[in-house]
């Protein structure tokens, strides 16, 4: 699973602290979630599309190992 | 009640109680019986004479109970990874658990009779060595998976 988080938090001027205030996670979830090595659960992409206000296949994507 | 409420009713009853955590404050207090036990230990080996064993008893207890609050208390904050990471840590401590108890009591026996130079009887692990050895290894390897998350 790749995604786009980096970026998507970077056109809202959001840093990493931030964005894991406002969907309610530590700050090291979001740095896991960026560098692709924890996947997360149905729930928490949903809350980061309604941030982002964009559906969860814009900033997340399968990869060719999935 | 129909078969499938009955169902849905255990299922509830069991995610409640394979979800239960202690708020992050009892983390500090396992913290600190813990500590306390390893102290009591000392101290009856090393400064105390006489009949003792009840204390050691109870040190023993003691640390298990602690290790046991620090293990099922909230991270100060919690979210799905670190319970993902608590899991993953339990499964470890698990396996290293029972391996552990099978591959110890061989080890021991070669070593004592090899120190002693033979007629040391063969015995197994005691419920204290192996329950604190999988406390030890659970809470250590969600503090590695934390570390490295």
């Amino acid at each position: 699973m790749q995604n786009t988080i980096k970026v998507e938090r970077a056109i809202l001027s959001l840093t990493q602290d931030d964005l894991a205030q406002k969907i309610g996670v530590s700050r090291q979830t979001i740095n896991s979630i960026e560098a692709n090595r924890y996947v997360p659960s149905t729930v928490l992409a949903l809350k980061l599309s309604e941030l982002f206000n964009k559906p969860v296949n814009d900033f997340f994507k399968l990869s060719d190992d999935d | 009640m129909d078969t499938k409420k009955i169902m849905d009713c255990e299922r509830e009853r069991l995610n409640k109680v394979t979800n239960f955590r202690l708020p992050h404050t009892f983390w500090t207090i396992g913290m600190i019986v813990t500590g306390l036990s390893i102290v009591t230990m000392f101290i009856r080996a090393f400064a105390m004479e006489g009949d003792t064993e009840w204390l050691r008893e109870l040190a023993k207890k003691g640390l298990l109970v602690g290790m046991l609050l620090m293990s099922i208390s909230k991270d100060k904050e919690e979210d799905e990874l670190t319970i993902k990471l608590r899991m993953q840590s339990y499964a470890f401590a698990f396996v290293v658990g029972v391996a552990y108890a099978l591959v110890m009591p061989y080890v021991e026996f070669g070593v004592s009779n090899v120190v002693n130079s033979g007629g040391e009887a063969f015995k197994n692990l005691g419920d204290f060595q192996v329950l604190s050895f999988m406390l030890l290894v659970q809470l250590m390897s969600f503090h590695t998976l934390k570390r490295y998350r």
